[in-house]
């Protein structure tokens, strides 16, 4: 039930929404037990999860963020600089937590099911409804804003902590 | 290798998701591209980052809680309301699923791995995994060549074994190449075939039985898989091609294979 709790409270990033989606999702479960076909039960659960959560934000926080088309301006802009290491090492929690959250809920679900939760990427395809080829991808995309995120946050955070 | 591909593909080499060839391929390119190199780095740092229990959010005991007292009292309130409308014989049926419902339903919360998939379900994920790899990284093939007498000796000292290679042109069925791929943590030969525009990916490896086993058919995420066993070897076939022309397909290889 961790594994629920975590999609579900990194998805509509709320301590009582994710109590509430999850338990929705349970009891949606236990109704639509007869469509479990065998299979990961735990990707079968955490894809009721999702769509629980979706569900929740889309009745309570209007139309979710346009992530295809974000998808699309930004994978052609910004992507040129490189990556360091030694940006992402210095990052703290609340910058790493922060630049997740800023993150399009496509992007943000891959990364929490595969780097948090530790899903294979067969069991977030099954989860998230997608290609088993789409899963990689996206986790490149993800990936990639999240470290440009977070690198961007050490360059401010550096700016006004040491003014030049 | 492009950094275009490597930087798509490295995400699969962190987490061990890549076929031997393609994962021995990144490897390289990251080793001679201080570009990409650097780009690894840092998503090896961030997934680490990323591991912290700080960022896993547990669920409270109360919810857990919750939940296990709700699923049960909802079972039974249903099967009260059988009882009240429909007389006394159905409840009895009732009384007797209600606990089994409920107690599956516990097992996949308490315990979700008990229902681990069997052996030939997870094999057949397998190969579809590696077949959907093949076509995605544009690593179809090591060694391109519709000559039987080519691919089959590239085998040799790559594998422990030396897989039946036949090129069934005649019947619609092109050899074009054959690739080495990793299944069942085994390195294993892997044959592509091509009909039409649709792949065929064969997968072997050696197996104790020698008998010629029935096949079986199964469909995994839109793609069909065939198995059957042929002088010793165990063989996976993967298409996207309709059951009854990869059955035929299957047939050829049974037969002439």
């Amino acid at each position: 039930m961790d594994a629920a709790y975590n999609l579900a409270r990194w998805l509509v990033r709320d301590e009582h929404d994710a109590q509430d989606v999850v338990q929705e999702a349970y009891l949606r479960a236990l109704r639509f037990a007869g469509g479990f076909r065998g299979g990961d039960p735990r990707a079968w659960i955490l894809a009721i999860v999702r769509n629980t959560a979706f569900t929740w934000l889309k009745r309570n926080r209007g139309p979710a963020s346009p992530t295809e088309f974000d998808e699309e301006m930004h994978s052609a802009a910004g992507e040129e600089s490189g990556l360091e290491a030694d940006a992402v090492r210095r990052a703290d929690g609340a910058m790493i937590r922060a630049a997740l959250e800023e993150l399009a809920d496509d992007f943000r679900e891959v990364i929490v099911m595969r780097d948090i939760e530790g899903l294979s990427y067969k069991e977030i395809a099954d989860a998230a409804d997608v290609p088993i080829g789409t899963v990689m991808s996206r986790l490149a995309r993800a990936r990639g804003k999240l470290a440009r995120s977070l690198q961007e946050r050490i360059g401010k955070d550096r700016i006004t902590k040491e003014p030049a | 290798m492009t950094c275009d591909d490597a930087r798509v593909l490295m995400h699969g080499h962190l987490d061990g998701e890549l076929d031997l060839v393609d994962d021995l391929d990144v490897q390289r390119h990251i080793e001679e591209c201080p570009r990409c190199a650097s780009e690894y780095a840092a998503l090896r740092a961030m997934r680490t980052r990323l591991k912290d229990d700080a960022f896993r959010f547990e669920a409270p005991p109360a919810l857990k809680e919750k939940i296990r007292r709700a699923i049960p009292a909802s079972t039974t309130t249903r099967a009260n309301g059988y009882q009240s409308r429909r007389g006394a014989w159905v409840p009895r049926a009732v009384r007797f699923a209600a606990p089994m419902a409920i107690g599956a339903m516990l097992a996949l919360i308490i315990a979700p791995r008990m229902f681990a998939p069997a052996l030939n379900q997870q094999l057949a994920s397998e190969v579809v995994a590696s077949h959907v790899r093949s076509l995605m990284a544009t690593h179809l093939m090591d060694v391109a060549s519709t000559d039987q007498h080519t691919v089959k000796p590239w085998f040799n000292g790559k594998l422990d074994f030396s897989p039946p290679v036949t090129d069934f042109a005649k019947d619609g069925f092109p050899l074009v190449g054959g690739r080495l791929d990793y299944i069942e943590g085994r390195p294993v030969a892997a044959l592509v075939y091509q009909h039409g525009k649709h792949v065929i990916n064969v997968f072997m490896w050696p197996t104790a039985g020698t008998a010629t086993s029935a096949e079986r058919i199964e469909t995994e995420h839109g793609y069909n898989v065939e198995q059957l066993t042929v002088a010793g070897m165990n063989c996976w076939m993967v298409s996207d091609l309709n059951q009854m022309e990869l059955d035929n397909f299957a047939n050829l290889i049974r037969t002439k294979g």
